[in-house]
């Protein structure tokens, strides 16, 4: 998987740095951000191939930012994987699952997220 | 420091509105599991965050609505000779990723000396450092942060307080989903090969000089996998921990290093060397968030009679310090009791 680049965006540090390390040792290069504007930055130096999207986090959410790629012509094409649970526990927020569907992410993975699950998930979108 | 001269780094974070007990007791061994965390997890009480040494001595978080409840439950199965204190109104601040790089941790505690603020407890995570501070000293703190440090989501100190955090109670709903009847780990991995060093600060006012020890030992290439910081019952003396990789690339030994810098920086400490230990690190999901995990890794371990050196648990991570020769029964009871991917068992280590 080398040339293939990952980007990761999700405001809890050692999940950040465990799913890097999944995807590292699977040969492929990883990006990181930590919250949705922080990620929308970094898709703008260098986009993506994967961009894998935690749901709840501060400054903008995953279901946000997802909206926004999607409705960008530049960077509607780049494949999004949605790191949710809030969806199910909270159905009434701004974070409910329905939320979650519209924004057209291209895979929706529950937390705590399985390694394998999340490998795969990344490799059937390339 | 000029503003050339700052670290540049991913993020900071604020836990609020928590409560703090320091616990200690030198006549009791291995009370870790049997007076602290057993009674806390069979209450179902989170701990936000968890220090401990060997020997006598443990600093834990909990929610500020049940740090009450936390001291008194410990202190009812506390010995005689133990001594508690509980400190309301805490927060914790995090910064990340620190790389394992003993510049980040050190200007972290750097940043924290300059702030002059009091610091209850230090703990590494593997990707974080993190301080237990008073909630009304948060402000002063971040400020020299960002003296030190640049962020990529922040230009100014305003600018992360006005950012908006996802409300707290959406995350407890959240964790509360979580609960397995075996806990999922992320990934356990393994780091043998370490030293393990311990100091006594007889005052906090000297980390500032342990941070430019960590500096330092920065400029050489060391990697610092693992670091808690305990102070005294009366808030003065500090007890410090922390690990560094044994053997340099080409095969020298870094403990000589590590000791000159120590000495050099620190010359009134007399820093202790255990050698060789290993760092066990079990990736989250939402260690911090959830009780009872921390409980059921200490069981684990007493009940295979393996001994803990130092342990952290913060942000969403636990990280342990053993002795090398009990490495390898620790990873076969620490697989076989929680629920881990395959690959853990032979995963890279890094640093």
């Amino acid at each position: 998987m080398s040339g293939k680049y990952i980007l990761i965006v999700d405001d809890d540090p050692d999940l950040v740095e465990t799913v890097s390390m999944m995807l590292e040792s699977k040969g492929f290069e990883v990006g990181k951000a930590y919250d949705g504007i922080e990620g929308e930055e970094a898709i703008k130096k260098r986009r993506p191939d994967v961009l894998i999207l935690d749901v709840m986090m501060p400054r903008k959410n995953g279901y946000q930012l997802c909206k926004e790629l999607k409705s960008n012509k530049w960077t509607q094409e780049i494949p999004v994987i949605l790191l949710t649970a809030v969806g199910e526990a909270v159905p009434t927020t701004s974070y409910s699952h329905a939320d979650g569907m519209s924004v057209e992410a291209e895979d929706f993975i529950p937390k705590p997220v399985d390694a394998a699950t999340l490998v795969e998930a990344v490799q059937r979108l390339l | 420091m000029k503003k050339f001269d700052r670290i540049r780094i991913g993020g900071l974070k604020v836990l609020e509105e928590g409560a703090c007990v320091t616990s200690s007791s030198p006549l009791e061994d291995n009370r870790l599991g049997p007076s602290v965390c057993a009674p806390l997890a069979r209450q179902r009480l989170n701990l936000t965050f968890l220090t401990h040494v060997a020997g006598d001595r443990e600093v834990l978080c909990t929610a500020s609505h049940v740090g009450e409840a936390a001291f008194t439950l410990l202190q009812s199965q506390a010995d005689p000779d133990a001594s508690l204190a509980l400190q309301p109104g805490t927060s914790i601040l995090a910064v990340y990723p620190h790389d394992k790089r003993p510049q980040v941790i050190g200007t972290f505690i750097k940043s924290l000396a300059r702030a002059r603020v009091v610091i209850h407890g230090l703990a590494s995570s593997p990707s974080a450092i993190s301080a237990v501070l008073s909630s009304s000293r948060i402000k002063p703190a971040v400020k020299q942060l960002f003296e030190h440090f640049t962020f990529s989501g922040f230009a100014s100190p305003e600018e992360f307080f006005s950012a908006q955090a996802p409300p707290k109670e959406y995350l407890e709903k959240v964790v509360a989903t979580y609960q397995e009847k075996v806990n999922k780990v992320y990934w356990i991995i393994p780091q043998p090969d370490l030293d393990l060093w311990g100091m006594s600060l007889a005052t906090a006012d000297i980390l500032a000089g342990f941070a430019a020890a960590l500096m330092e030992m920065g400029e050489l290439g060391l990697a610092i996998p693992f670091l808690v910081a305990l102070p005294g019952l009366g808030g003065q003396e500090f007890i410090l921990s922390f690990s560094t990789a044994r053997r340099q690339p080409g095969g020298g030994d870094h403990g000589s290093e590590v000791r000159r810098i120590l000495t050099s920086r620190l010359p009134d400490l007399r820093p202790m060397r255990l050698t060789p230990v290993a760092g066990i690190f079990l990736h989250g999901p939402h260690f911090g968030d959830r009780y009872g995990i921390a409980h059921t890794l200490v069981a684990a371990l007493a009940q295979a009679h393996i001994s803990l050196l130092a342990l952290s648990c913060t942000i969403s991570s636990i990280s342990l310090i053993i002795r090398q020769h009990e490495l390898a029964a620790a990873q076969v009871i620490l697989g076989n009791t929680f629920a881990a991917p395959v690959e853990c068992a032979s995963a890279a280590t890094r640093g």
